[in-house]
């Protein structure tokens, strides 16, 4: 081993590089390498009275080499990725938005990134109240026939075109009703007409009450899209280079990989305080927990509930927070379900409690209907017990008890939410305490619709539905709406007490009936909710952000303090 | 010798028509038997049965099977290879953009399993007969028993997590661009003349390569130490030593060339079955490659993407193996003379 300078004087020398470090000069110095190759790994500033020079060597110009490749790869970019600038902020996010029309699917995960490019005529505060956006003002009729709405004249798409009610038209009536197979072509199906007043002004026509236009402008999808930029490029240019009206502008794509958001300085609203937001996809939840852990990233979500804790004991900001998500069981009507005396001993058989502290930490709230505390169909006052005894005397009443177990099918997915199979086995093993022996089977999240239409869905399915809105209708007007394929429920009392409520226009009278329907349908078993799902974050401590009640993570909130 | 590796590759490109047009056949067979529908899954969640029929229909997906498989082979032969269910996008041209990182992936990859595998292939041979040579073994069994998604988890939580050396979330540091000119990063950055993404796409490249590597390089270290004991036999080594050349020298001059072959047809092999193991390491890393659209595709029940992306493995398998045999025939010359 050769030491040709001493190891204290390279340490103030060498600026921006641990000495002792993995590859630093000092590890150098200590596997007995020449000055040449010191330099190499980094001490660039070392005074050269410190250094014994000798000639080069073959094997120092080797050294060197490898010295300088490993040097590079190690210092520069690695360097920058740890130091992050106050301009900029990285994100571990699950899920890639799929196509950047935002119109075309409904990707609940991928609303917030859409919400950073485009913008929604209406959006949501913290607490999901309704509150003006493109839109300065709406109306709804009182037959929920038409809707009177006023845009903004200050919004300017990032291509520096003006948002007018052409767009707004465009998005809402031309669009979906083009033949181009979009989603919001469902959700705005009953608009007939768009009837342009002024570029400012605008009604929207419907061909039936349309009680949740205004929730629906704040949902999924309902994002205004340029009507001549895609018109005069073409939807594949638009899906290259999307152009919106939100407060970031998209800077660079990379399918699976990665997200990286510009700030939009022309923006009509409050301007977004970092720069420059990029968003790494990282589905793996392990990933994610590493990458927040390494400071690859400053912010992430749906992490394993158990890691929560423990990040919060190492100095990061860690919470489960509850969203408008809802656990529950989607049950048939017919097959061993047809008896209503099964499908409620099913029901008091679940510990919900247990289910919420096994897998969620004990911070997922325990439903009694599908609404989440504080959304308008929530019932307070209403619980559905969980009582094993009075599942069994349920049970017997239809003449099965543990030694005589009524057989159902339940179905779950594996992966699709955090904890989804190991609660449907959880859920198998209350119910076989009481008497229901239950066959479980796993399917994938994409064949629910399918399976339901084809009516091949089993007695009960465990099934997760987000809502941002937290409107009811989104719940169980969709829920148990026999004609969508989202309810497995195809009863026909329920189906017209639902029917019926989509066509109230009056807001208090709607959200009476929701809540009263809500009743009804747990004390008629026609579904089984489990519990509000929660929302793992992890981030620095020094980057704020606001909190949703639906869990929305906006990038534009993000804030270094 | 270029006419002899010229008419292998005319040779093999003759053969590839049928090994693909069989392997599109089992796809779609496969792919049409599983208990899922197309049409239904390329629609809104709200469609009704009348809109998913239309759909169904459209989509060929009424006719009988031979014709639905003639109606895509002639789109594919056009360059349609259908729509992707979940991005709604052309499946060709999904596959093309993620195509070249899994590529450079698993090159990158190969290279560190032939680094390995040879390097530990004669340090394994070299102490043969010592009190190393257990050792030895029990790396290599130890190397040979992990996954290389196993491997994937410990280099991230040990050179990622813990020692904050490498990082390993997607293909460049989250503030620099990735230009695309190739698609393969690397190259492209050096096109662009940005060092700094280059350095940084080496960076992010090291830790899923040697994963695969790692878990790749047993298998060569096991097929070179087995050939050079088979070369070892040979009377042209024990003419070597007679003519008093170091054990050294005869190693790496006379044996390993000879046995190198074996090992280089291994290597081929391995090449396909390392360029499927990418799937697992694509999702763990966040690499925007090609396994990690197959992993999306097979849990969307993307049917038309899986089959693009199974067609494509298999073009790549095929180009690899010519590759391999054209470099069997350069370094063997009793190939070249017949």
């Amino acid at each position: 081993m050769r030491r040709f300078c001493k190891v204290e004087s390279l340490r103030t020398a060498t600026e921006g590089i641990d000495p002792k470090g993995f590859f630093g000069p000092r590890w150098a110095l200590d596997r007995g390498c020449d000055y040449q190759v010191v330099r190499a790994f980094g001490a660039a500033n070392v005074l050269e009275e410190q250094i014994m020079a000798r000639p080069l060597r073959r094997r120092s110009v080797l050294q060197i080499a490898a010295g300088a490749a490993v040097a590079g790869i190690y210092s520069t970019p690695m360097r920058r990725a740890f130091a992050a600038a106050k301009e900029t902020a990285t994100i571990g996010w699950p899920n890639d938005v799929g196509s950047w029309d935002p119109n075309q699917r409904f990707t609940p995960d991928a609303q917030a990134i859409f919400k950073a490019v485009f913008d929604q005529p209406i959006d949501q505060d913290p607490q999901l109240n309704l509150i003006p956006h493109l839109l300065k003002s709406w109306s709804l009729a009182a037959d929920g026939l038409s809707m009177a709405v006023e845009l903004r004249d200050d919004v300017t798409f990032h291509d520096g075109s003006h948002m007018t009610t052409e767009d707004f038209r465009y998005t809402f009536f031309e669009r979906p009703k083009s033949g181009i197979k979009l989603d919001t072509a469902n959700s705005w199906r009953k608009v007939q007409d768009i009837v342009i007043e002024s570029p400012t002004k605008a009604t929207m026509k419907f061909s039936s009450p349309a009680p949740t236009a205004p929730q629906w402008l704040a949902f999924l999808g309902s994002f205004v899209v340029p009507k001549q930029y895609i018109e005069a490029g073409g939807l594949e240019n638009f899906l290259k280079k999307p152009v919106g009206t939100g407060p970031y502008k998209l800077a660079e794509y990379e399918l699976n990989s990665r997200i990286v958001l510009e700030r939009n300085d022309n923006y009509w609203g409050p301007k977004a305080k970092i720069g420059r937001v990029t968003i790494e996809i990282i589905k793996d939840p392990s990933a994610r927990v590493a990458a927040i852990q390494s400071g690859e990233v400053d912010w992430t979500v749906n992490v394993p509930v158990r890691e929560v804790q423990r990040f919060k004991e190492a100095g990061y900001a860690a919470v489960l927070e509850p969203i408008t998500r809802v656990v529950l069981l989607q049950v048939r009507n017919d097959l061993a379900f047809a008896d209503k005396n099964v499908r409620l001993a099913a029901h008091h058989a679940i510990d919900k409690a247990a289910l919420s502290k096994a897998f969620y930490g004990g911070a997922a709230v325990p439903l009694s209907v599908v609404a989440t505390p504080g959304t308008p169909g929530y019932l307070p006052d209403f619980t559905f017990s969980y009582d094993p005894e009075l599942a069994k005397q349920y049970l017997v009443k239809s003449n099965f008890g543990p030694g005589n177990p009524v057989k159902i099918g339940f179905a779950a997915t594996n992966g699709q939410f955090p904890s989804d199979y190991d609660m449907a086995r959880a859920i198998v093993q209350m119910w076989k305490r009481v008497g229901i022996e239950a066959n479980l089977e796993v399917i994938e999240y994409a064949k629910y619709f399918e399976l339901n239409r084809a009516v091949k869905l089993p007695e009960a399915t465990l099934y997760s539905w987000d809502n941002a809105t937290g409107d009811p209708e989104l719940y169980t007007g969709y829920l148990l709406n026999p004609k969508l394929p989202f309810s497995a429920w195809k009863g026909e009392e329920i189906g017209q007490k639902v029917l019926q409520l989509l066509n109230v226009a009056d807001y208090d009278a709607r959200i009476a009936g929701y809540r009263e329907l809500n009743r009804f349908t747990i004390e008629d078993g026609a579904t089984i909710p489990l519990l509000q799902s929660v929302l793992t974050v992890v981030h620095k401590k020094n980057l704020a952000y606001t909190e949703y009640a639906n869990g929305w993570m906006l990038a534009q909130t993000l804030q270094w303090s | 010798m270029i006419g002899i590796v010229g008419k292998l590759i005319a040779r093999r490109l003759v053969t590839a028509v049928p090994i693909l047009l069989a392997v599109s056949v089992l796809l779609f067979c496969v792919l049409r038997a599983l208990p899922v529908d197309p049409a239904a899954m390329s629609l809104p969640p709200s469609a009704t049965l009348e809109e998913i029929e239309a759909k169904r229909h459209e989509m060929g997906l009424d006719r009988p099977l031979p014709e639905q498989y003639l109606i895509w082979l002639v789109d594919a032969l056009h360059g349609d290879f259908g729509r992707s269910i979940q991005f709604r996008r052309d499946s060709g041209s999904l596959v093309a953009t993620t195509l070249p990182a899994t590529i450079q992936l698993a090159l990158a990859a190969m290279v560190i399993a032939a680094i390995l595998g040879i390097g530990g292939g004669l340090l394994m041979f070299r102490v043969r007969g010592t009190v190393l040579e257990p050792l030895t073994d029990l790396v290599s069994i130890l190397l040979l028993s992990i996954p290389e998604f196993l491997w994937g988890l410990i280099l991230l939580f040990v050179f990622g997590v813990m020692l904050h050396l490498l990082p390993f979330t997607g293909q460049v540091a989250p503030d620099l661009p990735a230009p695309r000119i190739t698609g393969f990063l690397l190259i492209d950055s050096l096109l662009s003349g940005r060092l700094d993404i280059f350095l940084s796409a080496c960076q992010h490249l090291i830790l899923p390569a040697v994963a695969l590597g790692l878990a790749f390089s047993p298998t060569i270290m096991r097929v070179l130490r087995s050939s050079l004991f088979d070369v070892y036999h040979e009377d042209y080594i024990q003419q070597a030593r007679l003519r008093g050349l170091s054990e050294g020298h005869i190693l790496i001059k006379h044996a390993f060339k000879n046995a190198s072959l074996p090992t280089l047809t291994l290597a081929g092999v391995q090449f396909g079955i390392l360029f499927s193991g990418t799937l697992l390491v694509e999702v763990i890393y966040s690499y925007p490659g090609m396994g990690n659209l197959m992993v999306d595709a097979v849990r969307n029940a993307d049917l038309p993407l899986i089959q693009t992306i199974g067609l494509t493995y298999c073009v790549v398998v095929l180009m690899i193996n010519t590759v391999i045999d054209s470099l069997y025939v350069v370094l063997n010359p009793k190939l070249r003379v017949r």
